[in-house]
């Protein structure tokens, strides 16, 4: 989390305008869902991946790192998309059916391309909304909805949850290292009791906090609403250029491997 | 493919692997602890319609919320402290029964000190949030995973809870309503998976059955670690916070 929000505040088009920016990304992301090809959503990767460490500076490293956060469950899902258990024999539909037991493990050519489909859908997804959680920082975006006119109210619920996760974070990384230290998570037992005295903890000092900040914001007059000067933007139209190609380019992906090539190859 | 390039192969896949549970535990708060479905991963047909039914229960949390704060208006900032400790509560390392640790859903505990509609915006904006600072979950996904976290969970749990208040001892309700909180995130997901990838041999029930096994070993320890850890935290709070609890409304309890 430090790692995103270090970027996002700290990169080469951090002072581009945040809707430049998010309509990029609005833009791959329904682009690669309404495409539905697995070579357009490995364009869209390639081409966020450029753009995030070309454009704006970000380490290659860091890129991948963010991206690879949900491993995990994309390839237990995609398992779970192309292979299918049966207790019945498969193989009136597919030849590649393997027996265990009672049950019955399968596959087929076309399961196996929709768990491609999914891979690389997922991934160009993943990596366009990632181009702008790492070059976007959320107050940026908070100003963003503020113009898209988000209610106020959750626009200060934003801005004060926003503020309190990195305050509460700090007290608990402080506590809980406390609780470690006197081997408060050295056993299962003793680990769920601090656990739980700690929640306890941070629970009663976010709730103080909320009173102080309370009396501070009032005796500044605080009725309403949490305002805020707009940020000021740079006038640079590189990302809505770029956004441009990179739409041309990925219809053009799309097309190429619907016409040229035909339908039931891989791309 | 000759045997050589074989194990280089599965070396690669190995070390890919191992790669991406490093990245996992390397960060205590950037684990993948939930089960939030994924940016992209949804087809656009599935994406929209969550968006569509998730959309009555946010302008009801929200008309919930103004209301609330209406009323007391002093309740805006505790309110949004409410929100930052859900989600850092999330971060909290709880040992698991497997042995490994994982982290609480804090949807449970929300429900009980906020109420359900009140978790439901919180949890909707902490999804928000884990797209945009912890790369989980997705906007296209949003509408999915806001309805399995922020508003089946809690309602579900709220349910329980004033089906159960003052018949049973108030901590088996509290780890009820925490455990139920938790698997009923984990039964919607996997009825989301399995509507939008119906298996091809048996249908949406098979691939149910198939995506409820994959999870099952993750999401079944934690909603029981979970509901221990409520159920303690609750206790801490009765005897430390009774002013605050009972400034939330909370004495009856």
């Amino acid at each position: 989390m430090h790692i995103i929000d270090r970027y996002a505040y700290n990169n080469r088009i951090r002072n581009v305008e945040p809707a430049h920016k998010a309509s990029l990304s609005l833009m791959v992301l329904l682009l690669c869902l309404m495409l539905n090809k697995p070579l357009v959503g490995l364009v869209a990767a390639g081409w966020m991946f450029l753009l995030a460490v070309g454009l704006a500076g970000i380490p290659a490293r860091t890129f991948g790192r963010v991206l690879l956060a949900e491993t995990t469950f994309l390839i237990l899902t995609t398992i779970g998309v192309a292979f299918s258990i049966s207790t019945r024999d498969p193989g009136s539909i597919t030849d590649w059916a393997w027996q265990l037991g009672p049950f019955w493990f399968s596959s087929s050519p076309d399961s196996l391309y929709y768990g491609l489909v999914l891979v690389t859908r997922a991934l160009g997804c993943a990596s366009a909304m990632n181009f702008l959680a790492l070059t976007t920082p959320l107050v940026d975006l908070v100003d963003l909805f503020r113009r898209w006119r988000v209610p106020p109210l959750l626009i200060d619920l934003m801005t004060v949850i926003y503020r309190f996760i990195f305050v509460l974070l700090e007290s608990l990384d402080r506590m809980y290292m406390a609780q470690d230290s006197r081997l408060g998570y050295h056993s299962y037992r003793r680990g769920m009791i601090s656990a739980g005295l700690l929640g306890s903890r941070l629970f009663i000092d976010a709730y103080q906090r909320s009173q102080r900040l309370q009396i501070a914001l009032e005796s500044r007059g605080y009725t309403s609403e949490l305002r805020t000067l707009p940020s000021r933007y740079k006038d640079d139209r590189t990302v809505l250029w770029v956004s441009v190609a990179v739409a041309v380019s990925l219809l053009l992906v799309w097309a190429v491997g619907n016409w040229v090539i035909g339908n039931w190859i891989i791309v | 493919m000759s045997f050589i390039k074989r194990i280089r192969w599965g070396w690669l896949l190995a070390a890919a692997m191992l790669l991406s549970v490093r990245v996992a535990w390397a960060y205590p708060i950037a684990a993948p602890p939930k089960m939030h479905i994924m940016e992209g991963f949804l087809p656009l047909g599935w994406a929209v319609f969550w968006w569509v039914v998730a959309l009555p229960f946010w302008v009801l949390g929200f008309i919930q919320v103004r209301k609330l704060i209406g009323e007391r208006p002093e309740l805006r900032l505790l309110l949004g402290l409410a929100g930052g400790f859900v989600f850092v509560l999330s971060a909290l390392k709880i040992p698991s029964v497997t042995g490994s640790s994982s982290h609480p859903t804090g949807t449970g505990l929300g429900t009980i000190l906020f109420g359900p509609f009140v978790v439901a915006i919180l949890g909707t904006i902490a999804l928000v949030f884990q797209a945009v600072l912890l790369a989980h979950g997705g906007i296209s996904t949003l509408g999915a995973n806001s309805m399995s976290m922020a508003i089946s969970g809690p309602l579900v749990a709220y349910g329980l809870w004033l089906l159960l208040k003052g018949k049973i001892p108030t901590w088996l309700s509290v780890f009820l309503i925490a455990f139920v909180a938790d698997l009923s995130t984990y039964i919607m997901t996997t009825t989301q998976l399995a509507l939008a990838f119906p298996d091809p041999m048996g249908g949406f029930m098979a691939s149910w059955l198939k995506f409820a096994g994959i999870f099952a070993v993750t999401q079944i320890p934690l909603a029981i670690s979970e509901g221990i850890l409520t159920v303690l935290i609750f206790n801490a709070l009765q005897t430390n916070a009774t002013i605050e609890l009972k400034q939330l409304g909370l004495q009856e309890v």
